[in-house]
Parts: C-alpha cells; structure tokens; sequence
C-alpha cells in the first residue's frame, strides 16, 4: 500500500488541525473545505466533496463555546477521504458506496480527537505556568517561543486522531469492507440523504431559534412543491 | 516623559499576532498567554525595566473571549496601556476593562459567526456540493472569511482609535439580531437543500415523488432527539441502520 498519499492528507491533517482552534481560524478545518482539499491532493477532489456534505452538518451546531470541545469533524472529514481514497487503490473497490462506508467508520472513531485534544490542552497549560515564571524573572523573549510551542501539541493532537482513524479504519475496511460494500452500495442514495437530514435535523434542534420549525417546514415544503409539479 | 503613539507598523504586527490567539489554549485561563503574546511587541514599546514586568503581568491573567471579537478587545487595551502609560486617567482600568467585556463580547461572537455566520455559509456551501460543484469549499471560504477578516481589522483598529467608547459603537451594530437573521436564513436555505436531496433521491429510487415529503417531519423528528442530547453519532448511525434493513426488507 503506498504510503505518499496518506502523508499528503498527513500534511492537510495538520494545517486544518491547527486552523480549527489554535491559529488563523479561516474555516480550512471544516469538512466542507478540509476533505475536498484532501481530495484534491490524493487526486480525487469529487470524492472529498462528498465526504465533506456529509459531514459538515453533523456537528456544525457544536459550538466552541468556553472549555467545550466539539467533536473533531476535521479528522473524520480528512481521515475518512484518506481512507476512501486510499483504501479503494488497495481493495480495488471505489464509487460512492466505499465513500459511505469510510464516512461510517471514521466517525465513531473520530471520537478520540477530543481525547488527543484535551490532553493537548492540559500539556499548554504548562507553558502558562513556564511563561508566568519566565516573565517573573524578566525573560519576556521566553513569552513567544512557549506561547507558540502550544502549536506542536496542537499539530501532534491532529495528527494523532488522524492516525488512529487511519489505521484503525483500514483495518475494518480491509475486514469487512468486501462483505459491506454491496448492501451500502444498493443503498447509497437513501444513505446520502440520511447524513444531510440528521445533519439538519441537528441543527434545527440545536439553532435555538424560535420559529426554527416553522421555517424550516415552510421552506421545505415550497421548495419540494416547486420541483414536484414544475 | 510622554510616551509616543503606537506605530502603524506596530499595530498591524499586533493584528498578525492575533490571529495565533489561542496557540497555547490551556484549560487554567484559556487564552490568557495568548492575549499577552499578541500585545507584547507593544508593550515593549511603551514600558521598560520593572513597569514592562508589571505590564506584562497584568496580560497573564485570565482571558477567555471570541477569538474574532478579541480583535476589538486588543485594540482598546493597546488604547488603554497608551493612557496609562502617559499618566492619563480613565474610568475603567486595563484589568477592569478585560474582566468586565470578555464575557459578554464571547457570547455574542460565538452566537454571531459560530452560531449564525457559519451555519449560513455552509448551507449554501451544502448546495454547490449536493450538485457535485467544486466551487462549494470557495463559496463557503469566501462567505465566511470576507466578513471574518473585516471584523478583525476593523475590530482592532477601531478599538485603537475609539478606546472605551468602542464598547457603545459595538453595541450600536446591534450584532445579537444578526445573528439570528443568519440563524433563520441557515434553516431557510437547509429546508429548500433538504427538499431537493428528498425530491432527486425518491426520484433516482424510481419512488413516487411524494414520498420524498416524508423527509420533512423525519428532520423535525431527529431536531427534536436532538434536542433532547440524543448524540449526533447515534442518530447517524441509528438512521443508517435503519436505512440499510429497510432495504434489505424492501
């Protein structure tokens, strides 16, 4: 299996990891943007768009509100385009149906990102304690190197999650990929539109807006009505 | 001695910085290192010997905001070091100053881009991607960022040069009711993406169109579990099952 394109989604893994909370914060890291630039590198662009319409609902009403951290999306959304990608040249499978069943495995694995990133979380809070000492003794140049030395466990908590979809993922594609992928593939249209109506559903429950309901049936209904008897 | 006003130069290496926040986030005072990091070259330039020590003591204290409105929140600090440090007196210190607007400038930036501005520029991003159009990842950068990058320069610079009284301008664009503007157009523009997805795909399975119609209390049904602190995992993975006997079965 050739390792160069999981290094490439290693380097996006990074860039989007760091994006998501710790530098820039431009929205590289949303799976919207993160998977098809994951795509793009791997060669296969429309592939990382699909993961990432997704799974860009799912989790976009978890707000990063305080101490609260969301579920890592950005993994889910690189690792799964990663494996879909990388794990079809190797099966020799492909289409939408391997796409589904990368999306559906790296999610529950995803769950440790918030692991890797708690525990990257507690790490900086050691150079707080370093840089409050370091400005004590008048050392102020320390102030810039600690501060952004928070950015090393920030990347190694991204790239952590990333592995572990990776190779944990691969490992149940190569098991049970062959024998899932037929009944996936019959259902892959109904499977798609699953993703985008929890992904909604989600956020209608989440939105905290009154009339939310009351819109979403408005604009749900005449759009439907508008295709139906056009 | 009268100390000098902050370069330009200076203020946009504070802007830079700022963009590198929450570099070293920690849980015992969440973006306290990273407020000092941003305003430090600063700093440097207004203080010297025990009075910089102190200075910079006073920006290792707790700090937790929106990292987007943190931007205006720089800015008047940088206003405020200036007083102080040429003996002027205000009527909130730069210590007060941080304690008293971290709290409520955090909710409305989280309700603003993370609650509304995000949301709406995903949903029209969601569009392009259901038409398979590359263009979704460039609509949704766009969206998001053009307002993104405006509100953090002119966060900081207003701040700069409106000191204290960038507290009543904030207030004036009355940012809580865009948000829910941006909340309400996110379900608008979901529902006509839902609709769609459910028309094409009842269509492609060879179903009557009006089945398509039952996705719509289904989205509402999985609001509500939602709502309840069903986790998104398990609704994803419950609704696949689902999805994968019925069509076995059928």
């Amino acid at each position: 299996m050739p390792l160069t394109p999981y290094l490439l989604a290693a380097s996006v893994s990074v860039l989007a990891g760091l994006d998501r909370t710790a530098a820039f914060q431009f929205m590289i890291s949303r799976p919207i943007v993160a998977a098809p630039l994951t795509g793009w590198l791997l060669g296969s662009p429309l592939v990382g768009l699909q993961v990432g319409a997704m799974v860009e609902l799912l989790w976009l009403g978890r707000l990063p509100i305080g101490a609260a951290i969301p579920p890592d999306d950005t993994q889910v959304a690189v690792g799964a385009t990663a494996l879909a990608i990388g794990m079809g040249e190797f099966l020799g499978l492909g289409g939408m149906a391997l796409t589904l069943l990368a999306v559906l495995v790296a999610l529950p694995i995803g769950k440790m990102g918030s692991y890797f990133e708690r525990f990257a979380r507690q790490r900086n809070g050691r150079l707080l304690q370093q840089a409050e000492a370091a400005v004590a003794e008048g050392r102020l140049e320390a102030i810039d190197r600690l501060h952004l030395q928070g950015l090393i466990h920030f990347s190694l908590a991204s790239l952590a999650t990333y592995g572990v979809i990776l190779l944990v993922g691969s490992l149940v594609l190569y098991l049970a990929g062959p024998l899932l992928i037929e009944p996936v593939g019959e259902a892959a249209g109904w499977l798609r539109l699953i993703f985008v109506l929890v992904g909604t559903g989600v956020i209608l429950g989440t939105v905290n807006v009154s009339r939310a309901m009351t819109l979403f049936a408005a604009s749900f209904t005449t759009a439907f009505l508008l295709l139906w008897l056009r | 001695m009268e100390s000098p006003r902050l370069p330009k130069a200076l203020i946009a290496r504070v802007l830079v910085r700022s963009f590198f926040l929450q570099a070293s986030w920690n849980f015992e005072r969440l973006q306290s290192l990273g407020s000092l990091y941003a305003i430090v070259p600063a700093l440097r330039f207004l203080y010297r010997g025990e009075a910089l020590t102190l200075a910079c003591q006073r920006h290792l204290e707790y700090f937790n905001t929106h990292p987007f409105m943190a931007s205006p929140v720089l800015g008047t600090l940088l206003a405020l070091e200036e007083k102080s440090c040429r003996g002027e007196k205000t009527y909130l210190g730069v210590q007060e100053f941080r304690r008293m607007i971290m709290a409520p400038y955090a909710a409305v930036g989280d309700a603003l881009f993370w609650g509304g501005l995000r949301p709406a520029a995903a949903a029209v991003a969601l569009l392009f991607a259901l038409r398979e159009s590359l263009w979704a990842p460039v609509v949704f950068l766009l969206m998001f960022n053009l307002p993104h990058l405006f509100f953090r320069f002119f966060g900081l610079v207003q701040g700069y040069v409106q000191g204290l009284k960038i507290v009543e301008v904030i207030q004036g664009r009355r940012l809580p009711d865009l948000a829910i503007r941006f909340k309400e157009a996110t379900v608008v523009l979901l529902g006509g993406a839902c609709a769609a997805l459910a028309f094409f795909t009842t269509r492609a399975e060879a179903l009557p169109a009006g089945w398509g119609l039952v996705a719509a209390p289904l989205v509402i049904l999985l609001g509500k579990l939602a709502h309840r602190g069903i986790s998104t995992l398990l609704l994803v993975l419950a609704a696949a099952t689902v999805v994968l006997a019925l069509d076995r079965i059928f």
